[in-house]
Parts: structure tokens; C-alpha cells; sequence
């Protein structure tokens, strides 16, 4: 039902989002217009409108896929791919089957007393312990068994952070899955696995998708341990950015290109599966 | 369905196939998950907290070269090239950069949970109303949260460069229209008291995003009747607002300042990025101290000594606001 509102109230409305919409699009503006910028036109003073205030150029970002500057590009680009997708799929497996058995079973473990419920608060409560305090024991673990700048080792640090919330996740998600067709796949013989494989995956794509953009996305973004734990080879994109940024200094230009180059895939991931994230986040948010 | 059938499952001696494998198979479902956090989690937590008593150092502990010259054979606790000890923690009373870090990281975690609610709950009811194109701009206001860190930790960058970022560019265009004779120059990154607000507003500007995604799903979750009959009742709009709206919405409020509390505590990238922590250690956050304390000066007792600072930080500000929810909304909503 739409009520009428008063002249005034809808000018404020627009003015605010019409406000908002300005900072919100603004830096990313700023962003894409500075990697097309000359080093002149950085360093004498803000520009705003390509072709007006600056002759927009597309040199940084050859240079930033050419030659060693494009090795770099490239290796540390594959470098995020490699860890974010490796931990996405372990994330989504092993997710998938914890949030599985904490919906259908009844757990209960004697020495602590803990049924299911106090299982899934465990494992999510492991999402909020500040990275921070695993910044000692994995580095000296990993130099114990060399996995230090490794894919692999990435890989598994991201695989734990990101497991307490893909439980949590399936978990509600499998919760709103009737039981019937596994029972009647039950009855016909499927032992549990082939109806968990067969049955109820093919049903659970929505939170499936769900818990891989947000493996993703995390891994994709992660600084702290992939600055503790890589060196050279496995650096990622955030920590190269990190680096440029203080030895290039004010080599906006082509900081800005690699930048972008970083920040898109996530944008255009997250503007596709859009649905997706709400879902995720309300349901776990609303729900814890 | 027999009766000799209903008995059987009443005694528990029904198909036994089935549960004998459901007894082994709810524990592979679950173990993969339980394994990886035991290992990965738990158990460096504990590693940690041992490391925190002892002196281990990248290269060996300078107490045990120490003691050596001494005597050689001697070689720390029970052998293992290291010495147990409180020092770790004596020195947490006296460190005044850990003091400064912890102070920091509470300001950026009060400042950024105050800006970040009250913009992001209002963008909600905005976002609530009816107008055209509300969809795109619903899409639209998720951009930031869908950003890296970096990026958007690097652009925060740009933008409030004090000589070429366009903020310093607006400022100075507002002091000309104000007819002042010098322009006005905010010191955006290098001065101690205002960098740290730098540094929560590019955190917010990624952030807010987040709070007006869980408050418009509560919102729209709403029943329409409420509102209809507080109109028949006749309350007005700022009415119906604090005395419903608000209301049912806090128990979400406090998951949603409590989920961007707790991240707020993990900040560091954006700090590496746009002051590097300085001037001084007027912008260093905990998690950044930990992290050059174990990293560049390879202090690896003290590193895990001031981790637990930050997780006993943690969890007081997670009981406060349990405690401070208990108190604000009613017991039979909870």
C-alpha cells in the first residue's frame, strides 16, 4: 500500500540517496580515473573528468600486463586464484558435510556434555577469534613443516577460518530440507552417502553457492596470514598491493591499475551472486 | 503399517542395517570439520599460549646465548633451547606502545560500531521507503562491502592525500567560497588526533554496507499491521519509530554491533596501508603490533603474550554487550 507522502519528505529522500549514491560511487570513480592518468596529472593536484581536465592514457595498464611487470601481475594474480579456489572447495566440502550431520544426527559428546547445538556454537564461535593469535603458532609451525610461502599452506589457513561459517550456514540451510525424499531414497536401499551425494546435494545448490562466494571472496581478500606466512612465491594480490604501495610511494598510476585489478573479480563475483550473500549473511545473522 | 511392524520400532530393534551404518556415518559427516579445527585452531591456541611463557625468539633466545658463555652445555628448559617465564607478561604492564595499540584498537571498535550503526540503520529506512529504481540502489549500496580491503584502504588512500587527494581539493574550494583568506588544511594522515578518524571513516565508508543489509531484511520482515495500528491509534511517524520500530529491531542491533565489534578488533589492513601505523603509533592497532612483534623483530614469547591481551579485550567487549542485550531487551523476545 503506497501512501502519499508530503513534497518535502520525498526531496529529502531523493537528496539523501542521491548523497549516498555520490560517496559511495565516488572513490571507486577515482580509483579507475587515476589508473588512466600521467604522473603529471597526479602529482599536480586533483583531476576530475578524463578528456576534460587530463588526457586519459592506457599505458599503466599495458605496462602492468607486459613484460616482468606483467610476470608479476600475473603470478601473484594466479597466486589468489590458487588459494582462494583451493580453499573454497575444501570449504564447501567439508562444510557441506559438517552442517549435514549436525541436521540429521543427534551428537552428543559425553565428556563435555555438548549436543548439537552446543557443536555448531563451538565451531562458530572459532569465525570471531581474532586472527591475531595465530600469528605465533602458525608461523612456527610452518616453518616446522616448510609450509611457509607455500600454495598448500594458504590454502589450509584459509580452509579453517572459513569452515565455522560454511557450517554454520548448511547447517540452517539443510534444517529447511524435508526429510521425505531422503527417507523414501532410504527405503529403497541408497545407503546414507549415496543419498547424501545423490539426493541432497543436487538440492542444497543455493547454500552451496552461497558458502563458496563467501570461501571466496575471504580468501580472496585475506591480508594478515598471507603477510606472516608468504614470502615470494605465494604472495597474494593484497599483500603485493601492500608492498607497492610503500616502495612505489606515489606511483598512483599503476598502484591504482593493480588495484583494480584485484578488487574487480570480487565485484563482479559479488554482483552476480548478490542474492546469494543476502541470503547468507541475513540468514546467519538473523538467526545467531 | 502392522501392528508386529510398530512393536519391532518401538523396541529399538528396527532395521539395524540402517543404524549401525548411521553410527559410523554421522561420525564421517562430522569429523573432517571437528579434525580441522582441533588442529588448525585448538591446538595452536594452546601451542600459543605455551609459547607465551616461554622467551623463544627467531634464532634462538638471547638469554640462552647468554647463559652459555657460562656454560656451554647449558641449553634452557629441560633442553629445548629456551627458558620458561614470566617476563612476557610483566612486560605487558610497562610496554606504553602495547598500552597505545590497545587504546587505539577500542577507539577504532567504538568509534567504527557508533558511525557504522547510526548511518547504516538510517540508510535501512531509507532504503525501506518506496521510490523508483529502489532495486539498483539497494545493489548499489553494497558496492563497498563487496571491495577489498586494500582497495579500498588504498583509495582512502588517495582521496585524503593532504596535497593532491580531491578532499584536501574540496576543503580548500570551501574556504575561497567562505572567503577565508587561508585555506582550511585538515591534516588527514599525519596528525596524531586525527588520523585515527581518517582511518574509521574509510572503515565505515566499507562497512556500513553490512549494517544496512541485516537492519532492511529485519525491516522488511516487519508485519504491516503494527504500523497500521499504530496509525489508527494515531502516532506519528517519529512515534511509531521509537516506540515499535526501534524496539523490535534491537535484539538484530545487538548481533549486527557485536558481528562488526568483533571484526572491528581484527583491523590491520587497512592501518598497513593508509598510515602505516604512524605518526608515532598513534594509528598501530594491536593486531599490527602482534604482528611486527613476532614478524620484524621475531619476538615470538611476547608476540603470543600480547595476542591474549587482545583475546581477554575480546571477550570482555563480547560479555559487555551479552550483558548490556540482557538488560536492554526484554527477556520473553530474547
Amino acid at each position: 500500500m503506497m501512501k502519499r507522502r508530503k513534497w518535502w519528505h520525498s526531496l529529502g529522500l531523493y537528496a539523501v540517496i542521491l548523497f549516498w549514491s555520490f560517496i559511495v560511487i565516488f572513490p571507486f570513480y577515482w580509483l579507475f580515473t587515476t589508473s588512466l592518468k600521467q604522473p603529471l596529472h597526479v602529482a599536480r593536484g586533483p583531476r576530475y573528468i578524463p578528456f576534460v581536465d587530463f588526457q586519459p592514457t592506457t599505458e599503466h595498464w599495458q605496462e602492468l600486463f607486459t613484460g616482468v611487470q606483467g610476470d608479476t601481475t600475473i603470478r601473484h594474480f594466479n597466486n589468489s586464484v590458487i588459494a582462494a579456489i583451493g580453499s573454497t572447495i575444501l570449504s564447501v566440502i567439508v562444510g557441506a558435510m559438517a552442517g549435514y550431520g549436525l541436521s540429521r544426527f543427534q551428537y552428543y559428546w559425553r565428556i563435555l556434555g555438548w549436543r548439537n547445538d552446543n557443536i555448531a556454537y563451538w565451531i562458530i564461535s572459532q569465525r570471531f577469534l581474532p586472527p591475531a593469535l595465530f600469528v605465533v603458532p602458525f608461523l612456527v609451525i610452518y616453518s616446522t613443516f616448510r609450509l611457509i610461502d607455500t600454495h598448500i599452506g594458504l590454502i589450509l589457513v584459509y580452509t579453517m577460518i572459513n569452515i565455522p561459517f560454511a557450517v554454520w550456514i548448511m547447517r540452517d540451510f539443510f534444517d529447511t530440507l524435508p526429510v521425505d525424499m531422503e527417507e523414501s531414497a532410504r527405503v529403497d536401499g541408497a545407503t546414507r552417502w549415496q543419498t547424501f551425494m545423490k539426493i541432497v546435494l543436487p538440492l542444497s545448490t543455493p547454500g552451496l553457492v552461497s558458502i563458496a562466494v563467501f570461501s571466496f571472496i575471504f580468501s580472496w581478500n585475506e591480508f594478515l596470514f598471507s603477510l606472516m606466512l608468504t614470502n615470494f612465491n605465494a604472495i597474494t594480490l593484497p599483500v603485493l598491493i601492500a608492498g607497492q604501495n610503500s616502495t612505489r610511494g606515489i606511483q598512483w598510476w599503476s598502484i591504482s591499475a593493480l588495484t583494480l585489478v584485484a578488487a574487480v573479480p570480487v565485484i563482479v563475483i559479488s554482483l552476480l551472486l548478490q542474492r546469494f550473500i543476502t541470503r547468507g549473511l541475513t540468514a546467519g545473522a538473523i538467526k545467531g | 503399517m502392522s501392528e508386529t511392524e510398530i512393536q519391532v520400532r518401538k523396541t529399538g530393534a528396527a532395521p539395524s542395517k540402517g543404524s549401525r551404518e548411521d553410527t559410523i556415518m554421522k561420525r564421517v559427516f562430522l569429523s573432517p570439520a571437528v579434525v580441522i579445527i582441533l588442529l588448525f585452531s585448538i591446538f595452536p591456541l594452546i601451542w600459543s599460549l605455551g609459547i607465551s611463557f616461554t622467551d623463544v625468539q627467531r634464532g634462538g633466545s638471547a638469554a640462552i646465548s647468554a647463559a652459555q658463555v657460562e656454560n656451554p652445555d647449558y641449553n634452557g628448559f629441560l633442553g629445548m633451547g629456551f627458558e620458561v617465564t614470566l617476563r612476557n607478561y610483566q612486560r605487558i604492564l610497562e610496554d606504553s606502545r602495547l598500552h597505545t595499540t590497545a587504546r587505539n584498537t577500542l577507539f577504532y571498535v567504538v568509534a567504527g560500531i557508533t558511525i557504522q550503526y547510526v548511518i547504516g540503520f538510517g540508510l535501512a529506512v531509507v532504503l525501506n521507503q518506496e521510490f523508483r529504481f529502489r532495486r539498483i540502489f539497494r545493489v548499489l549500496f553494497l558496492l563497498p562491502m563487496m571491495t577489498t580491503p586494500v582497495a579500498a584502504a588504498y583509495t582512502g588512500r588517495m582521496i585524503f592525500d593532504q596535497s593532491l587527494g580531491p578532499m584536501a581539493d574540496l576543503f580548500k574550494h570551501v574556504s575561497q567560497f567562505l572567503g577565508l583568506a587561508t585555506a582550511i588544511r585538515v591534516p588527514w594522515m599525519t596528525d596524531p588526533g586525527v588520523a585515527p578518524w581518517t582511518l574509521v571513516i574509510v572503515d565505515s565508508w566499507q562497512w556500513i554496507p553490512f549494517v544496512t543489509l541485516i537492519i532492511l531484511a529485519a525491516l522488511q520482515g516487519m508485519p504491516e499491521e503494527l504500523y497500521e495500528a499504530a496509525r489508527v491509534d494515531g502516532a506519528n511517524g517519529w512515534q511509531i519509530f521509537w516506540k515499535i520500530t526501534f524496539p523490535i529491531l534491537l535484539p538484530i542491533s545487538v548481533t549486527v554491533i557485536m558481528i562488526r565489534g568483533l571484526e572491528i578488533f581484527k583491523i590491520i589492513d587497512v592501518i598497513v596501508i593508509m598510515t602505516g601505523g604512524g605518526p608515532g603509533s598513534s594509528t598501530e592497532s594491536l593486531t599490527m603490533y602482534i604482528k611486527d612483534t613476532a614478524l620484524q623483530f621475531g619476538n615470538f614469547g611476547y608476540a603470543a603474550a600480547i595476542s591474549y591481551v587482545l583475546l581477554v579485550l575480546v571477550i570482555a567487549f563480547t560479555t559487555a554487550i551479552l550483558a548490556l542485550s540482557r538488560r536492554l531487551v526484554p527477556q520473553n523476545r530474547a
